[in-house]
Formats: C-alpha cells, structure tokens, sequence
C-alpha cells in the first residue's frame, strides 16, 4: 500500500469522459500542446448519462484518490438530456456519501466542451491541488478498513427484534 | 362497468368517506363479512390477503377466488414474509375484466408504487386494499411466541388488540417479542392512495372503513365521522415514532465518520444476496454482481492479491452495499424487508433508511406517494 507522505503524494484521478465533448476537449488539450499534470487516467464513455455510480465506487475502493466525470455544457448532450440524468445520479452520489461520513469532494462532475481543451487543463491543474490538499484517499485500503473495524455495530435507539 | 373501474383505480383521494363495521366481538368475522359484499357486488374476484398457515404459526398472502375460502384470513397480519409490492407485481396486469383486491401495508402499497414507476407492476385490474398498520414481527419470532401460547388464534387478536391501541410495549427491551426495526421507527403507517383502506387503529373490535362514497353506496355503509379515538391513536403513534426514527437515524448519522463506520456495520456480511432479494425496488432483473464479473477466476483473483497483500473473501462487499445504496436510497420506502432476511442481523434497514432520507431530501422527492411523481433518476430540471 502507498508510504507517500502527503508532501511527495502524487494523487491518482480516474477521469470517465464522454465521447462527444469532454474527451475530445482533453484531445484537444494533447494537440493543443497544453501542459498539465500527468495524474489523470481517462476513460472514455459515449455518454457522462452512462457512468453508473458503481464505477466510481470501483474506482475509490481500487486505488483512485479522485474520480472526475466529464459530460457537455447543460444543453449540448449529444443524446440531449444524458448530462441531465448524469447530474441527477451525482446529486445521488454526493448525498449518499456525505451521509455515509465519506469525503464527497473527491468526485468530481465538470462540464467540458468539445472546443475547451484549456478548461479541461484547468479542471485537471484544480483537481490535483485540492486533491492533494486531501491527502491519500482513506478510502482505497479495504482490507486496513476490515482489520481495524470493531465490528457488530447497531443503533442503541432500536431495541433489536432477535436480541443480541 | 368500464368508468365504475376506472375510478377504482385511478388512486384519487377525493370523496373518501368513513364508514364503521361493527363487532360483534370478533374483528376477523367482521372482515370476512365486508370481503364477502366485495365479492357479491362484483367489486373484486379474487383477492390476496394474508391467511393463517401451520395451524396459526404463520401467515402468509393468499390469492383467493370466491367467498367460501375467507377462512383464516387476517389482513392485519402480524407478520409480513415478503414485502407483497412484488406478489402484486404478478397479479397486477392491464386486462380489466378480472378484477382483483390487494390487502398491502402502507410500504407495500410505497413499493408498489415506486414498481409502477419503474414500469415493473400494472395497476389497472387491482382494487388496493390498504391497512393502517401498526407494526409487524419477526416471522420465526412471532412462529415460536404462538407455538409456547398454544392458541394461535387468540394469542394473535390480544397482540393485534395491543399494538393496534397504541401500546408501545412491544417495542421494549423486556418484551416476549418485539416490532421488526424497520416498524419500530415507521411513521408513515398508513397510506391515502388506497382504493379502499381498513383500520383498527383505537377501534375496539369494530373495522373503520375509509373508500369513495359511491362504492359506500353500493357496498350499502352508512357514513359515518372518524371517531376521535382512532385519531388519537393515529397522532400519538405519528408523534412517538417520529421521534423515535429522528433518534435512530442521528445516531446512525453520528456514528457515520469514515469507511471504518461502515465496515463495524457490514463486518459479517457474506454477500449472500439476502438483502437484494428481499428488497422490492432493488431494480435490475439479473443483478450486476450475480454476473461473472463478480465471480472472477483464479489468475483474476491471484494478481488482485498481488496488488492488496490481503484480499477480503468473498471479494467486493463494501462495493456491493455501496452501489445498493446508491441504486436504491432514492427509492428506499423504508419496508425493512432487507433487514429480516439478513441471517447475520446487520442493521441493514437504518443503514437504508438514514441514507436514503439525506438522499430524498437533497432530492426533494418522497419515493412511494403518488404515480403522478417521477423517479428522479428519469427526470430532470432544466433550471437549477
């Protein structure tokens, strides 16, 4: 498992993008010759509608310190309303994990255009400085999380059906 | 007859009237006498209702053709098997000539309806029988309470007379049995979508009959007010189980702080799918994880150890309740049902619920109240 201290942590972003705006717009960022940090793995989707929040689940358990989903500006969806139905699954997403006591700022919902390759470097630049604010995602040991945990938990408030 | 089926139907809450079936003493004869006129005026052919099964020990819905087979019926069941959204699911259909009564609890008739929306139940040919309920039990715990009584039948009408009072002690920790954890913190016990709802709820030995004045009419009841003991009742069990649920859940909420939360909660968990099988939303008609995906082979298995130095067995737990919760928190009606099947007794049900009560809210949507809402997920707003 990573020793990196949060000093030399370099994070690693799974980045899923859709094939109609946000991956040509990291295209467009490759040709554009723009630099930015190589921390990001890309995924591309036909559609950010089609980014089933298990594979972002996945990708935080499995070793992602971040997880970016890329879908066209509000409007442009190439199959019209999967963006719309992207943001509703992320709302989704956000609560359940913020309910859950677990960091929802490390999944991230951008809108990148086809033409924007110079905000796809900025996303990338932003996410990697907050990223490494964070630290290394607590998240990605699971088996550190089973060894530790106590175990047998339930709410004192209900008086169990079976007993104990 | 067309328009008359219709408005059975058609889940409209307007014109409800109160009528009450009086006892002679024994509620269950009452019941069986309306179903009776249910079926002689033509209003239902069949109906699914819970009946008594291995001489009382259990109750179980039956699916009944005609009047000479009511006996044993009990649509206050103290037991719930199954959530019955998905037995209504089968019988539910859009051929109107056969019509039939469904006698469902409150989060049956939530899931039902959450079912419609996902286009997975039909409402057309069914008359919805709904129940104010006041809770049910564990169905083995409930099985050895009748077996030490020896007299199934009476032990089950000064239960129901109890719990159906308002009593709360069948939720203490000293009781002979208590409510399912899911009923301990339900305050959503009865449902005004029904077609047809029954109540004993502070009603003695009498049935309290809420349905539209014209099948009333039909039915030949007389209208009559709400009396104020059942209201009573129905307030003073909203108010305590309110309170009860807002206590369970933050507490669920404080415990909640980091993925090491979550394994304390799941730490037994086999992945034996109980919990998915008893859910009724639970969506998809094969479930990702029953695939081969997630019954990878050896070599697969092998360099995902080489990669963790310690790989849980079964593989993919967290992964598992993580995406259940995100597939279902919006929809989650709050039955429970996922909590009962669980053999290792992990509080499933408040894991759920605490969920999907942040989820709701984020989404401003009540999952299980109308057909006329849709499910977020398949809707959108423009502006936001």
């Amino acid at each position: 498992m990573s020793t990196q201290t949060n000093d030399n942590f370099e994070p690693k972003i799974v980045a899923f993008l859709c094939h109609w705006c946000s991956y040509k717009g990291a295209d467009l960022a490759g040709t554009s010759r723009l630099q930015y940090p190589p921390n990001v793995r890309t995924i591309r989707t036909m559609c950010s509608g089609a980014v089933d929040p298990v594979y972002i689940i996945k990708a935080l358990l499995d070793g992602a310190d971040g997880v970016l989903v890329g879908g066209c500006v509000l409007g442009d969806c190439h199959y019209q309303s999967g963006n719309y139905k992207a943001r509703q699954k992320m709302k989704i997403l956000h609560a359940q994990l913020k309910a859950l006591g677990l960091d929802e700022d490390r999944v991230w919902l951008r809108w990148i255009s086809a033409s924007d390759g110079v905000m796809f470097r900025e996303v990338i630049f932003k996410m990697v400085e907050a990223l490494k604010a964070k630290g290394p995602n607590p998240m990605k040991d699971p088996w550190n999380i089973w060894k530790t945990a106590k175990g047998g938990w339930k709410p004192k408030t209900i008086n169990s059906p079976r007993g104990e | 007859m067309e328009t008359e089926n219709n408005k059975l139907t058609a889940w409209r809450i307007n014109m409800k009237v109160h009528s009450i079936l009086k006892s002679n003493g024994d509620m269950f004869e009452t019941v069986k006498a309306f179903f009776t006129r249910l079926f002689e005026e033509g209003v239902i052919d069949y109906l699914l209702v819970p009946q008594r099964i291995s001489n009382g020990k259990t109750l179980t819905q039956t699916l009944i053709k005609g009047v000479d087979n009511l006996e044993g019926i009990n649509p206050f069941a103290p037991v719930m098997a199954i959530n019955s959204a998905k037995l209504v699911a089968q019988v539910g259909s859009v051929e109107k000539d056969k019509k039939v009564g469904v006698v469902i609890r409150p989060c049956e008739i939530r899931a039902l309806i959450e079912l419609v929306k996902l286009g997975q139940a039909k409402l057309d040919n069914l008359v919805v029988i709904g129940i104010d309920c006041a809770g049910t039990f564990e169905i083995e715990q409930w099985a050895k309470l009748v077996e030490e009584s020896g007299d199934a039948v009476s032990k089950e009408t000064e239960v129901l007379k109890d719990i159906y009072a308002g009593k709360t002690d069948y939720q203490e920790e000293d009781a002979p049995i208590r409510l399912r954890s899911s009923c301990q913190i339900c305050d959503q016990f009865t449902h005004e979508k029904a077609d047809i709802n029954l109540s004993i709820m502070g009603m003695e030995d009498d049935v309290l009959v809420t349905l539209e004045q014209e099948l009333a009419a039909k039915l030949g009841l007389e209208v009559e007010d709400e009396p104020m003991a059942h209201r009573d009742v129905l307030e003073d069990m909203k108010s305590s189980r309110t309170y009860k649920r807002e206590s369970a859940l933050d507490e669920f909420r404080d415990k909640m702080q980091s993925m090491n939360d979550m394994a304390d909660i799941l730490s037994t968990c086999t992945r034996c799918y109980a919990c998915q099988t008893a859910c009724p939303i639970c969506y998809c008609r094969v479930c990702f994880f029953r695939t081969e995906t997630f019954s990878p082979e050896s070599d697969r298995l092998l360099r995902w150890a080489d990669k963790e130095g310690s790989l849980r067995m079964p593989t993919e737990i967290l992964l598992y309740h993580l995406t259940r919760l995100n597939h279902i928190a919006a929809s989650c009606i709050g039955c429970g049902m996922c909590e009962s099947y669980c053999a290792r007794g992990i509080p499933l049900s408040t894991l759920f619920q605490a969920v999907g009560d942040e989820v709701q809210k984020k989404l401003e949507y009540v999952p299980g109240r109308s057909v006329d809402e849709e499910l977020p997920v398949a809707t959108f707003k423009r502006e936001e």
